[in-house]
């Protein structure tokens, strides 16, 4: 059975779609398709509100943008004055608080910087980036 | 798409250009081989290659998720029509393709100034120079260039061969 | 077949490497600034190698803590400048990656990303830098490990506790590595402090946190 060449090519690349289909099922939970960020790691609005007193924001902007507007109640806390800020955000924070840290766009690294640094050096557990970040929010008001 | 596989001693040979065919054999699984280990490296970490991917930033993040979770195993496949013959032309020219396309990316991405870290290694080749990276590339395709071309040569080799009716 | 291909492929490269007026002396600028340094300083040099004049139309930074300033708007034809971007390191470490993205009015080249990584050396790396116990716990011991930076040498380490209900003991462990044991007095209240740790005579001195906690609330 002889095939011409783009009939092969299609055949391999119909073929191979198979496992990958598989293989997308299996990690679903460990990739988001609609951010970087590894949903174990993110949360939407919706459900960041849902988690109401139980929850502490987070605002990784620079000081003039805080300064401006931010989540009612939102803590400061950005790289520019970490050490300044970090005992005070502690202060607020005990466990089984569920920790939400957002900033000014989905381009922004800023917020998922604080996040790791939550994660990794004050070894917080619950720390999440806000999907969509301050935008989303202001799109709920 | 068997073939009949038949030896042509260079000594006797009528076609001075026609080679024995193992020795093509071995290429196809060399090359073969290198598609395969670097679909299985980047197919095992799809995480870390949608992040790779994304660092060119030529494509939007769903796109980079999509191709992170197929490309690894077109290759793969491709590479297995190499060694067991069946598809092989259009598992040459898919590969062609694909790392002709990643040449240009990775070229643009240099040209544009991005840091790129990774290869069509996967991960694993984070650690190697742009050069470095450059070289091994035009090195898999001379070979991809090489295979289609003595698979052409062997196909109308054989085609002349039975018009003679020997 | 190959041949379209082929010329294809040959026919992007080519129009991405020719024709760009304003040639870059680097894209990729590596800093290596000192433990005291507030601020890194990149100057990115470019000059117009084209006939015609090159303006930009955008220069816009990755992040608030990168300040970049042209020198001028315009570029005539072989002149020569700089795009100067500042990174704030405020107090960030490890290895950061910002990026200016330039736009401009050339015919093949609009965008081109200037990258800047800075070093920043990390004297001590402290883990963790926060200890809680909970209101009620029992008063244990916990345990917080300074390594040393692979550049620095550091011999002993000063640590001093901003509350007297915390009890801190500084232990070296050799090999750059040194522990730091504190404890509460008790758990009663939801007390404080904040450890001021200097490594030697250094000026720069850095910090961690212990404190009494809320016990968790019911989810």
């Amino acid at each position: 059975m002889k095939f011409s060449l783009t009939r092969q090519a299609i055949m391999l690349a119909v073929l191979a779609l198979l496992p990958a289909a598989g293989e997308a099922i299996y990690f679903r939970d460990k990739i988001s398709w609609r951010s970087p960020i590894p949903p174990s790691e993110s949360v939407n609005a919706d459900q960041a509100r849902a988690w109401g007193q139980n929850a502490i924001w987070v605002d990784a902007r620079p000081d003039e943008e805080f300064a401006q507007d931010h989540v009612p109640g939102a803590l400061s806390l950005n790289e520019d004055r970490w050490n300044e800020l970090l005992p005070e955000f502690l202060a607020a924070w005990s466990p089984g608080k569920k920790v939400i840290v957002y900033c000014s766009s989905l381009s922004c690294n800023a917020s998922r910087e604080v996040a790791r640094r939550l994660r990794k050096e004050a070894q917080l557990p619950d720390v999440f980036v806000l999907e969509g970040g301050w935008e989303a929010w202001l799109k709920q008001k | 798409m068997s073939e009949q596989v038949t030896s042509v001693p260079s000594t006797i040979s009528v076609q001075p250009s026609a080679r024995p065919q193992f020795l093509w054999r071995i290429v196809d699984v060399i090359v073969a081989g290198i598609f395969i280990y670097a679909g299985v490296l980047k197919m095992v970490d799809p995480v870390q290659f949608a992040n790779d991917i994304d660092n060119y930033k030529i494509l939007p993040w769903p796109i980079s998720v999509a191709l992170a979770f197929y490309l690894p195993w077109l290759e793969i496949f491709c590479g297995l029509a190499l060694i067991v013959r069946y598809f092989y032309r259009g598992a040459l020219s898919i590969l062609m393709a694909l790392i002709l396309v990643f040449t240009l990316a990775t070229t643009a991405a240099k040209v544009r100034g991005l840091d790129i870290t990774c290869g069509c290694f996967g991960h694993a080749s984070q650690h190697w120079s742009f050069p470095a990276h450059l070289m091994t590339n035009l090195a898999i395709i001379a070979a991809l260039v090489v295979l289609w071309v003595s698979n052409r040569l062997t196909k109308s080799l054989q085609g002349r061969r039975s018009a003679w009716g020997s | 077949m190959k041949t379209p291909i082929v010329a294809f492929a040959l026919s992007i490269i080519i129009s991405l490497s020719a024709r760009a007026e304003l040639k870059w002396e680097q894209t990729t600028i590596e800093l290596h600034p000192t433990a005291a340094d507030k601020q890194a300083v990149g100057h990115f040099k470019y000059q117009n190698s084209g006939k015609t004049p090159v303006h930009f139309k955008s220069v816009h930074a990755s992040c608030g803590c990168t300040t970049a300033q042209t020198q001028k708007d315009e570029v005539p034809p072989g002149d020569k400048g700089e795009i100067t971007a500042t990174f704030n390191i405020g107090d960030r470490t490890g290895t950061q990656i910002k990026t200016v993205t330039v736009e401009t009015d050339e015919a093949a080249n609009q965008k081109t990303v200037l990258t800047l990584k800075t070093v920043i050396p990390q004297q001590l790396e402290i883990n963790p830098t926060f200890l809680f116990w909970k209101q009620g716990d029992k008063p244990d011991q916990k345990t917080i490990t300074v390594k040393v930076g692979k550049e620095f040498t550091v011999k002993h380490l000063k640590v001093t506790s901003s509350s007297p209900d915390f009890q801190t003991k500084v232990e070296e462990k050799g090999n750059g590595e040194f522990q730091i044991d504190v404890q509460p007095q008790e758990t009663k209240n939801l007390i404080a402090s904040t450890l001021t740790i200097q490594p030697d005579d250094s000026q720069k001195v850095f910090y961690a946190t212990a404190r009494i906690t809320n016990a968790p609330t019911v989810q």
